[in-house]
């Protein structure tokens, strides 16, 4: 079997360290043909000189500000690759992940994404079974999945065809916006346990304001966007009321916020409405809970 | 041997992270786990995971969906792990770990704090949520004449020449 160009991209801001051990970890990825981009967000803590330092071998592109997800389409473009791998400046796949990937992309022409099972750096080799005999996939009968960006492998060609990530959506929402477009295509996503990615899954990141603000607000332009009308008007009421709900539960305003933002900025995506079949808007499996972000 | 079921409503992640501190806390416990049936392939890889039940469900954990394999089953203890400290935007599950037949009920929070809580809390707080629900739903109601009348236009108007 001939091993295509894979491209890893990665994105970062202000992570030297965890950039580092990320990039210090693909060196040891056991595939050959291999191409590392890292798109930095003008990070002001170091971390463009280390990789110039320490990763001579990795394609860095540098950004004037911190642009969100839209960096990480500058490095999709750049990408040479049949296959992109996407990940985040604190994930990275374990040595055999690409390996396996390009085996399950060459034998299955219809599989558009390949979800990898992204675990705990820090404590998944503690607590995993030594002698786990490993899946092929992952089967759900009766609905489908989005898929996780610190580790996932997409079709270039297909990538490009999607229009890459959303942009305008700056954080959060941006896999299931891929996601839908992909499957309307009628392409597989599928995860695969025997395709691991370790991510650095900290509480302390979680602090902040924006993640809620964000994963609100692009829920609802995620469903203006992809969700034929009937559905999207059911949906946007569920998600008025979360906003009302949990803004109550949670005495906090943040949702409130969002939603507003979403209503007074939807001329953000205009002309990005593209609804998907109903099938698939219904199938694909979104929990839409607004609170999965909020720390406290 | 004691029993003991984990709901699994956070991440693989976290979960990989709140075993280690649940198998401190109950040892000699026989531990199952109940998670949608995506999830399945990716928590047998636990060496710590004794049995796994599929919650056949598309939804998140509601208290109508019962799982038929556990319904007869007595457990010693059932946790809920929550992906923040207090537990806030969880009620589902735990009002879902009613539906359990338990003699405790923990929850087990992002930093692997675990504390009991009893069905008492959980249904008092189920009164209180009640209260938010209802505002939410009056809010909503109100909203949603807005929003009939100017989304279907404004939809129309974004899509995509």
């Amino acid at each position: 079997m001939l091993y295509p160009l894979v491209s890893i991209v990665s994105l970062c801001w202000n992570r030297k360290d965890d950039m580092y051990e990320s990039l210090k970890r693909i060196r040891e990825i056991e595939y050959e043909n291999l191409e590392v981009i890292v798109v930095d967000n003008d990070s002001t803590d170091g971390t463009i000189e280390m990789i110039e330092r320490e990763f001579p071998e990795v394609k860095l592109i540098k950004m004037y500000k911190n642009l969100g997800i839209e960096a990480y389409n500058v490095g999709f473009k750049n990408a040479k690759g049949k296959y992109i791998v996407i990940i985040d400046d604190d994930s990275f796949p374990k040595k055999d992940a690409i390996k396996k990937m390009v085996e399950k992309f060459e034998k299955d022409e219809s599989l558009g994404i390949v979800a990898f099972d992204v675990r705990n750096f820090y404590k998944y080799d503690d607590i995993k079974k030594t002698d786990y005999e490993e899946k092929n996939g992952v089967e759900e009968r009766e609905y489908l999945m989005s898929f996780n960006g610190a580790g996932a492998g997409i079709r270039k060609d297909l990538f490009e065809k999607v229009g890459f990530y959303p942009e305008e959506f700056f954080l959060y929402f941006n896999e299931p916006d891929v996601a839908i477009k992909v499957l309307d295509l009628g392409y597989k996503i599928k995860y695969f346990s025997d395709i691991v990615s370790y991510h650095k899954f900290s509480p302390k990141n979680r602090v902040s304001w924006r993640a809620p603000f964000y994963y609100t607000r692009n829920a609802f332009w995620f469903i203006w966007k992809n969700y034929p009308m009937k559905l999207a008007l059911k949906t946007t009421i569920k998600l008025v009321y979360s906003c009302f709900y949990y803004s109550l539960e949670q005495k906090t305003n943040i949702y409130l916020k969002a939603m507003f933002s979403a209503f007074k900025d939807i001329n953000r995506i205009k002309g990005k409405r593209k609804p998907v079949r109903l099938e698939i808007a219904e199938n694909l499996r979104i929990p839409f809970y607004l609170s999965f972000t909020f720390y406290r | 041997m004691k029993k003991l079921l984990i709901i699994r409503s956070i991440s693989f992640q976290q979960l990989d992270m709140n075993i280690i501190e649940i198998k401190n806390k109950f040892p000699n416990h026989e531990i199952y786990l109940l998670t949608h049936e995506h999830g399945v392939s990716l928590a047998e890889k636990y060496k710590d995971i004794d049995r796994i039940i599929v919650y056949d469900y598309k939804e998140s954990f509601k208290y109508r969906n019962k799982v038929e394999s556990i319904r007869h089953e007595v457990f010693d203890a059932v946790i809920v792990p929550v992906n923040n400290i207090s537990g806030l935007g969880f009620y589902n599950v735990l009002l879902y770990s009613l539906s359990i037949k338990a003699k405790k009920r923990y929850l087990c929070n992002l930093i692997s704090d675990i504390k009991e809580i009893s069905a008492f809390s959980i249904l008092s707080l189920g009164l209180k949520n009640l209260i938010y629900s209802f505002f939410s739903f009056v809010l909503t109601l109100i909203s949603t004449l807005f929003l009939i009348l100017f989304l279907p236009l404004k939809l129309i108007q974004i899509e995509r020449q």
